[in-house]
């Protein structure tokens, strides 16, 4: 049976299209060792992850929606008293209108959970006028509880014992419903309150507000821009409706930044995300989208590619023992660019060296160790870079220090490896030294807190063992200097301009400027020593921690920075693809007969598809053409001679003329008789 | 003024290089001014004068000799008529010989000034100048433009091969005949390598649009039948490419079920019909499922639903149905409305989840019939839900502009460019597009004689209706058409652009309108009321004899689908009763 022509229909196998051909096709294509390892290892990894975002977003939401689910209570708690003003919420959500509707979702649970009362969602695109906003109003309002089919709303007048039924968008039924229901408030939310017609938020408020006295209204308005142009649009009629609080929701802006933080910049990942791939999804959604979601799936989707794609991920799972491991997987590795790299430098090394680069070529066993050793080393080293971006984001934070450069882009450049050597390393630094006491006891206590976390190497002990900053050791130190302290003003180091001055003197006329350093007082000195002891350990730390990740051996498993099947997945250039293939179909055909024609690219030659030779001869002509000077262009190139072609032909020129206008590159016109306009300049 | 400038001129031509340039226009003018047969010779020894001791210009210098020797051999009627045309006003201008090369230049620096006038005119405002005029004057603009900017030896070059060609600007006087800047030698390819943007405005300039008048012959389009026969018989010769780039596709198959599986959803795009690979994707996705859990060793069969979006009249109710149908178990009834059904569907999808994802396959989701305003949100509605997964196809290249960033993040799309170069022949009536798009779906009937039958089975009171809306339609073609030609007879540049606006209204306004057709049908006692007018509408309607479509003002024209000379041939056959 052809179904081709079936609009919707159950999808059923073809009969004599049976098994053992599919299978076989299948079992060829799905060459991929141990592939069922590597999802769970990614399922592992990503549940976590996920964990990670869900905490970071409902903190982020908690504070605003506590605070409006306060509101919603406070104004329910009283319902039978009479109100002379709707009790408003402006819920200021920020420009990410894509991001709305999930947050009021999340908004509705919480507040129908924490508080007896009936919450709706209304946007402007169910809601074109007064009156269907009403109906939608009373359907949603009531049909939360007792299933009322739309059909029954929908005949008017059924006489009963209560007298005349009530019209569909009758705010009554809402009332009776109440009356069954025993809610101590309806919360009314307007979900994009920008794209609704003043005059119908003024009709709708002006009606609300009039049914107050039966019906505990609360309004919620949903903001993208801000509260005030929210007020300018309304008349001062209907703001005397209105009792308004406004709520600011944390910008999409900081939480994207939260999220970066607590995912990819994590101090315990065990797949990195490469700095070239984060930078692209940090500046599309500074760019286009403004949606956390689409940055969660972003990260989601680049998990899936690596444990999908790369063979040796499966590695990253803690619990692989070798005995489960194939030897697909293991000879993989061995093909590993950095893999390789590091036998090379190797074998340079030694007559020790050249003794286990053969044993990691031919024993499976060693190799195995050595990828399970050099892993777990460099998740370490990672997550120390990540947390000598974080220590350096935090520095600055604690000196104020301007330009105020955010903890992504820190990460970025740290995870690149030209943090190292940066300006910004070096003007923090130097700032630092020059810190007066009163600033540098906030840096102290975020150094406490930071090394709470992890504590901060600054030099390499014997083997493997590392000698950390004591910070509680400095920070009682600084305590006993600041308490000999006798004046109110901070300490200072000798590094503070403050501290010099200029002499200019005059010798044989020429100026000479001499900077003298006053003297410091005691507390003074033993301030600055201990600056510059924190200084000295804090170099030492950062050239300690801020490697190049790239540099480590087996980065290819546990660093994941391909941008290819990212950004064609999420930023798809369809019209560039339709037009690629029809302007050369060579590049997607990879034929013989249609590449360059005599040395010339993109010639038009008669081997080419039909539709591909008419589109570029479409290219090349006017807003108008001529479809009877198209025919015979067509036929010169890609006829026969033979007559009975000649109805080949046609019937080649007319699908292609019907492909054209099916992609939305051709128009008729009736301009011109047998004339078709063009819709579509390639490369716009 | 003019005096004045002589005078300076006077005093510049002593002793300044441009003597010569004077020189030679003098022996130009007077030539020009003499008969035509007589300047011949003279025109030539100095040509002659010229190839012995000219400038190195040599290839100049030989087209020159080459034009003169053709003048005085063969002259063409062209030229003649030309010399012919410009004489008098040659004279007029040059009374006296020697005069005639100031006023020439002055003429040209007038020329110059008026010129970056209108240039600088046009900048400011560029509406109110009337294009068409402008084009010529701007291009004889900086013709002269450029000739200020060329020294004295180009002024001669210009001379000596513009000569012989009576039509350059060089010559041209202040009354420039009519008509002579089409003989400007526009360059007739037109620029290549233009960045995309500035190709638009080029080719969209205003009297750039030239397309020849020919027309199709109506037998060398191809009927339903000869297509289908035409394109039966031919085999494609990338067909191995086209196999081979399907089985690239299908290699992706089991990466995008795990794409479905963590809750995403996966768009195709690229050129060509994707059927196919989403045929054999549904083939490799059932096989898959029937040997997991819930279908192995048993009887039940894994369902998916496939939709065909490009089928005409595809509703989202269907669409809703057919999931309905899978999703939920025992169907009682189903609510009438889409919303509501997509509500109840989502419902029970939350309160009861299948054991898998339902995996829904819809082919071109970009479909007009699945475009309009609430189908792409309450799709994106019903793909965010986790139990179903969304497999679809979108042919046209501007698809991702359908969806706002909302409902971008509700469909949850990975897209994969899935170019097959496939033919669509599902997706396109190929030759009904065709014809539609060269308005000729009056074929689709079968022509006149299929009009013809249709009507002879048809009451008398159909036939004269059909008559009266075929006369109607006629006159006003004709009405339209006369206005335009009188309006090209007076064509001055000015009103073209008036008369383009009207050739180009009809477009919306084409047809009959309805009123005016039912109020002469009801004069000519065709019929009596609007039900019975109606009903006679209806049946040209079923036979798609008519066609019809609302207008501007929101009134419904009628109208029917041939061309006039197809038209003038039914007005004919209804007037002698041939039906």
């Amino acid at each position: 049976m052809e179904f081709e022509h079936q609009r919707c229909y159950v999808y059923q196998p073809n009969a004599h299209e049976e098994r053992p051909p599919k299978r076989q096709r299948i079992g060829k294509a799905s060459f991929q060792p141990q592939l069922k390892a590597r999802i769970q290892t990614y399922r592992d990894l990503w549940a976590e992850q996920e964990q990670c975002i869900q905490n970071t977003l409902e903190e982020a939401d908690s504070v605003t929606q506590g605070s409006i689910v306060d509101f919603v209570a406070a104004a329910g708690s009283s319902p039978d008293e009479p109100k002379f003003a709707i009790p408003t919420g402006l819920v200021v959500a920020g420009p990410s209108i894509a991001s709305h509707g999930p947050y009021f979702e999340r908004l509705g649970r919480k507040i129908r959970a924490d508080t007896n009362s009936a919450y709706t969602v209304l946007t402007a695109g169910e809601c074109p006028n007064l009156k269907t906003l009403l109906k939608q109003l009373v359907k949603k309002a009531t049909s939360r509880v007792d299933e009322e089919d739309e059909d029954d709303l929908d005949q008017p007048s059924r006489p009963s014992r209560h007298g005349p039924k009530l019209l569909n968008y009758d705010l009554g039924h809402i009332q009776e419903w109440r009356k069954k229901n025993h809610v101590s408030s309806v919360v009314v939310t307007i979900q994009d309150s920008e794209a609704f017609d003043a005059g119908l938020l003024t009709d709708l408020i002006g009606l609300l507000h009039s049914w107050l006295d039966r019906i505990p209204f609360v309004l919620l308005f949903g903001i993208a821009t801000s509260a005030d142009s929210f007020e300018d649009r309304l008349s001062g009629q209907s703001l005397r409706y209105l009792e308004g609080e406004r709520f600011d929701v944390t910008q999409s802006d900081d939480i994207i930044e939260k999220l970066f933080s607590a995912t990819v910049a994590s101090l315990d990942n065990r797949l990195f995300i490469g700095p070239q791939l984060c930078r692209r999804m940090l500046d599309r959604q500074k760019d286009y989208v403004q949606n956390v979601q689409d940055f969660c799936d972003g990260l989601r989707y680049a998990f899936m590619s690596h444990f999908y794609a790369t063979v040796p991920s499966v590695f990253l799972d803690d619990r692989l023992k070798y005995e489960d491991t194939q030897a697909e997987s293991l000879e993989a590795v061995r093909n590993l660019p950095s893999f390789r790299q590091h036998i090379e430098t190797r074998l340079e090394q030694g007559t020790f060296a050249r003794r286990t680069v053969r044993t990691l070529l031919e024993s499976d066993q060693e190799l195995f160790d050595k990828i399970k050793y050099d892993i777990s080393s460099a998740q370490n080293e990672l997550s120390s870079l990540a947390h000598a971006a974080n220590v350096l984001f935090s520095i600055r934070e604690a000196l104020q220090m301007t330009p105020n450069v955010k903890a992504s882009t820190i990460w970025i450049r740290a995870a690149s490896g030209d943090l190292l050597e940066s300006p910004l390393l070096r003007e923090t630094m130097l700032s630092l030294k020059k810190t007066p006491s009163n600033k540098f006891a906030d840096l102290l206590s975020t150094m406490e807190e930071l090394s709470s976390q992890k504590e901060l190497p600054y030099e390499r002990g014997p083997k493997d063992a590392v000698v950390a900053i004591d910070v509680s050791g400095i920070q009682s130190e600084f305590n006993s200097i600041l308490a000999q302290k006798e004046t109110s003003a901070p300490l200072r180091t000798e590094h503070d301009v403050q501290n010099d001055s200029v002499r200019a003197t005059v010798v044989a006329q020429k100026v000479l400027l001499e900077k003298h350093k006053a003297a410091l007082s005691k507390q003074d000195q033993a301030y600055s020593d201990l600056v510059t002891r924190v200084y000295s350990h804090l170099t030492s730390f950062f050239e300690l921690t801020l490697i190049d990740p790239q540099t480590l051996l087996f980065s290819e498993i546990f660093i994941y920075d391909l941008k290819s099947p990212h950004l064609e997945v999420f930023q798809p250039k369809p019209r560039f693809s339709v037009e690629r293939a029809m302007a050369s179909p060579h590049d997607y055909l990879g034929c013989d007969c249609c590449g360059s024609v005599d040395g010339k690219e993109s010639a038009l030659g008669a081997t080419q598809p039909a539709t591909a030779i008419v589109y570029q001869m479409y290219l090349e002509s006017g807003a108008l053409i001529n479809v009877t000077d198209l025919w015979s262009a067509f036929k010169a190139i890609a006829g026969d001679e033979d007559n009975d072609e000649e109805s080949k032909t046609m019937a080649l020129f007319q699908r292609a003329l019907a492909e054209l206008k099916y992609l939305g590159l051709l128009r008729p016109t009736k301009k011109k008789t047998d004339h078709v306009a063009k819709v579509m300049w390639k490369g716009l | 003024m003019v005096s004045i400038k002589r005078r300076r001129d006077d005093n510049e031509e002593e002793g300044t290089p441009r003597k010569l340039r004077a020189r030679i226009a003098d022996d130009e003018a007077g030539a020009e001014s003499d008969a035509f047969e007589a300047q011949t010779p003279s025109r030539r020894a100095r040509n002659q004068h010229l190839t012995d001791f000219g400038t190195p210009k040599s290839i100049l210098k030989k087209t020159g000799t080459a034009n003169g020797v053709n003048v005085t051999h063969a002259a063409t009627p062209k030229s003649n008529r030309k010399l012919l045309f410009e004489t008098p006003i040659k004279s007029a201008n040059g009374e006296t010989p020697n005069g005639t090369p100031t006023i020439v230049r002055n003429a040209d620096r007038s020329a110059r000034r008026k010129s970056n006038r209108r240039i600088l005119e046009h900048a400011t405002h560029g509406e109110e100048s009337d294009e068409e005029a402008f084009d010529e004057e701007e291009i004889l603009a900086e013709e002269i433009l450029d000739e200020e900017v060329g020294a004295v030896e180009t002024v001669e070059e210009v001379t000596q091969v513009e000569v012989p060609v009576p039509e350059t600007p060089s010559k041209r006087k202040r009354g420039r005949p009519k008509g002579s800047g089409k003989k400007k030698p526009k360059s007739p390819t037109p620029p290549t390598e233009l960045p995309p943007h500035e190709e638009y405005f080029w080719q969209n300039r205003p009297g750039g649009l030239k397309t020849s008048n020919n027309t199709l012959s109506a037998q060398s389009l191809l009927n339903h039948d000869e297509y289908f026969q035409a394109i039966s018989g031919y085999e494609d010769r990338h067909q191995s490419e086209m196999d081979f780039l399907l089985e690239l596709h299908s290699r992706a198959f089991d990466q995008w079920m795990f794409e479905l599986e963590e809750g995403f959803n996966v768009c195709l795009y690229g050129y060509g019909s994707k059927r196919t690979i989403t045929d054999k994707f549904a083939a490799h996705l059932y096989h898959h499922m029937s040997e997991m859990a819930p279908y192995k060793d048993s009887k039940k069969i894994p369902k998916i639903a496939i939709v065909n979006g490009y089928a005409p009249g595809t509703t989202l109710k269907e669409l809703l149905t057919t999931i309905a149908s899978i999703a939920v178990s025992n169907v009682t009834k189903l609510p009438n409305q889409p919303a509501v059904l997509l509500d109840f569907l989502l419902d029970q999808l939350s309160a009861s989840p299948p054991s898998h994802p339902i995996p829904v396959i819809l082919n071109s989701i970009d479909s007009p019939y699945l475009r309009k305003a609430p189908v792409p949100s309450m799709l994106a509605r019903l793909a965010a839900h986790p139990s179903i997964n969304l497999i679809c196809t979108a042919d046209t290249p501007n698809f991702p502009l359908l969806w706002d960033v909302g409902l971008k993040t509700q469909y949850k799309f990975l897209f994969h460019d899935a170019t097959t170069f496939a033919p669509y022949d599902a997706e396109i009536d190929v030759v009904e597009t065709v014809n539609e798009l060269l308005g000729r779906s009056g074929r689709r009937v079968g022509g006149r004689d299929g009009v013809g039958f249709v009507l002879r089975s048809l009451p008398e009171n159909a036939r004269s209706l059909y008559r009266i809306l075929v006369i109607e339609q006629l006159a006003l073609d004709i009405m339209v058409q006369g206005s335009d030609d009188d309006d090209e007879a007076a064509a001055t540049p000015k009103n073209k652009k008036v008369a383009h606006a009207k050739a180009a209204a009809p477009e919306s306004n084409q047809g009959v309108e309805y009123r005016v057709l039912y109020h002469k049908a009801v004069q000519e006692f065709v019929c009596s009321s609007e039900v019975g007018f109606r009903t006679l509408l209806k049946e040209f309607h079923d036979h798609q004899m008519i066609e019809s479509r609302k207008d501007a003002m929101g009134s419904e024209r009628l109208w029917v689908p041939f061309r006039q000379e197809e038209l003038e041939g039914l007005a004919e056959d209804l007037a002698s009763d041939a039906f």
